[in-house]
């Protein structure tokens, strides 16, 4: 084998693009553990559902294929924004019905709930849309760029850009809001936050809300960069996403998608230069690696939780 | 009729009963003490009081209100502020935002920000630490925080679990003059205390309690006085 410039360029654009989608997986994962310290395994699935919703609005919509003109914008919007609070609010049912009255249970009886939540919302999904893969409406035009010998598609860009965006909207929200901060300070102390006046039952749906519209997000960009789905997709991209989450320090929103986007480019790398076959090994190795180096992350914190 | 008045409180963790039916009340203006050895419901009655423990039966009156079924956010927005034991400030956030979440009921930026002075002039030491994460400050500077953070919702009523606990004998003098000045400003302080003998030289009365119930009450100089108290609490020699 030996190394190739344009191809591992090609595949940096590549694995962004990948990645773009796992980061906005991921920071679903990590708000949720940052504020109850549960790993959500029914996330993955929310966000399967946010391909699913957009899909349901593009055929309200009438659209079944390249929309053209001022009409895009609105479409994406209107499939992005409807994807984003449907997710939203199945987060927040989620964490309403299963979750909340577990709260002061033993640790494993929510991470139980959580998985028996995920095979519920699979299943209903197969129930919805069968078991077979459903193709998904191209949306937007894809026109090429090319950049000396490496090849930039439209919706490569639109995934890379949607992510940042969201991820500095997030940022903005969570450090510079009353609200943000009540959430952070419900992650950091519960009680001590319901003494300062915080009630917490809505911090913790607040926080669902969000992590899931965000999977919404990443649900619509999905469906238009691979052009179809199944009831089982957020299996596999919920799991390299909470990857991604633990890579990049669990609870941290950066974090998160720094950790996206690393496995993002480690898959597409490996893809490339290894083999398809060994990308989840990959993946996981060095997920074991830097775990063994860094237990807390990438960019977790160390700093003491308890004085 | 008395500020803070808790009439015939039971509380359990599930089998194991904590209080056993207490009675006691605090007048406005007043510094009320509880002390008693560890595990005898001190912290949990203040716990009942801001809402984070369910009370299994009796009364919580503030104010004429009963508080008892009240979640604690309402408690903090009803007048009743409260600096946990073990300090809990928010580690991983600075001096400044704690400060601002102590603040979070309120809505007035001009009279937070005079709070936030006030609060300041206290305690100095935090005005240097303003931009500082509280999980890298000492324990005496954590505890400093509380307490302000605590101040912050202008409280009428202020709990004070353990405020002078693991703390340099220099300190605890700071603390316990700071809860006088924080009471001479016109906040009823509800103050629990290993530091017996300190708490009854600031308060006005206390309350003693042995595994869940009142055993002794009373004008704290009495207290301070009766032998059965200095034999359990103030180290028997007089």
């Amino acid at each position: 084998m030996h190394f190739d410039p344009t191809l591992f360029a090609q595949q940096l654009i590549n694995g962004l693009s990948l990645g773009g989608i796992y980061a906005l997986i991921a920071l679903g994962y990590t708000m949720v553990y940052g504020i109850i310290e549960l790993i959500n395994f029914a996330h993955g699935d929310v966000y399967t559902l946010g391909t699913f919703f957009s899909l349901a609005i593009l055929t309200l919509l009438g659209v079944t294929g390249v929309v053209t003109g001022p009409m895009l914008i609105v479409v994406v919007a209107v499939t992005i924004l409807g994807a984003m609070i449907l997710c939203g609010l199945t987060g927040v049912i989620i964490e309403r019905l299963a979750y909340r009255r577990l709260r002061n249970a033993p640790k494993l009886a929510p991470l139980i709930t959580a998985i028996g939540m995920s095979f519920i919302l699979e299943n209903l999904m197969l129930y919805w849309k069968g078991p077979s893969p459903i193709p998904f409406p191209a949306v937007i035009p894809n026109p090429e760029f090319t950049l000396g010998a490496v090849t930039i598609q439209a919706k490569q860009v639109m995934v890379i850009l949607l992510a940042i965006v969201l991820m500095v909207v997030l940022q903005a929200f969570v450090y510079n809001t009353k609200l943000g901060k009540a959430m952070r300070a419900t992650a950091q102390d519960k009680d001590a936050a319901q003494l300062m006046g915080i009630n917490i039952n809505t911090t913790i749906a607040l926080t669902f809300l969000i992590g899931s519209a965000l999977a919404g997000a990443a649900g619509f960009v999905s469906g238009v960069y691979y052009g179809s789905t199944w009831f089982f997709n957020g299996f596999g991209a919920g799991l390299k996403a909470f990857t991604a989450a633990v890579l990049g320090g669990i609870g941290n929103l950066a974090g998160a998608m720094l950790g996206g986007f690393l496995i993002g480019l480690i898959e597409a790398m490996t893809t490339q230069f290894i083999g398809d076959q060994w990308s989840n090994v990959v993946v996981f190795s060095v997920l074991v690696i830097v775990l063994i180096f860094r237990p807390s992350g990438l960019l977790g914190e160390a700093l003491p939780n308890k004085v | 009729m008395a500020l803070l008045e808790i009439d015939n409180l039971v509380a359990r963790y599930g089998r194991i009963t904590a209080l056993e039916g207490i009675s006691l009340t605090v007048e406005e203006g007043e510094i009320v003490t509880l002390i008693g050895a560890n595990g005898a419901g001190k912290t949990t009655t203040l716990r009942a009081i801001s809402g984070l423990v369910r009370p299994a039966s009796g009364a919580i009156h503030f104010a004429g209100r009963d508080i008892s079924r009240l979640a604690p956010n309402e408690i903090v927005r009803a007048g009743i502020s409260h600096s946990p034991e073990g300090r809990h400030v928010f580690p991983r956030m600075t001096v400044r935002e704690n400060l601002e979440l102590g603040a979070y009921t309120r809505t007035s930026k001009a009279e937070i920000a005079e709070d936030t002075a006030r609060v300041l002039e206290i305690f100095p030491r935090l005005g240097e630490r303003f931009e500082q994460k509280a999980g890298t400050m000492s324990g005496g500077e954590q505890q400093m925080l509380a307490i302000a953070r605590a101040m912050m919702s202008r409280p009428r009523v202020l709990l004070l679990d353990e405020p002078s606990l693991g703390l340099s004998p220099k300190l605890v003098q700071t603390i316990f003059a700071v809860i006088r000045d924080i009471n001479a400003r016109g906040t009823t302080i509800l103050l629990i205390e290993q530091n017996a003998r300190q708490a009854l030289a600031v308060a006005a009365r206390g309350y003693v309690l042995e595994v869940g119930t009142i055993v002794h009450s009373g004008p704290a100089a009495d207290l301070a006085a009766s032998e059965a108290v200095r034999a359990a609490y103030l180290g028997g020699a007089a």
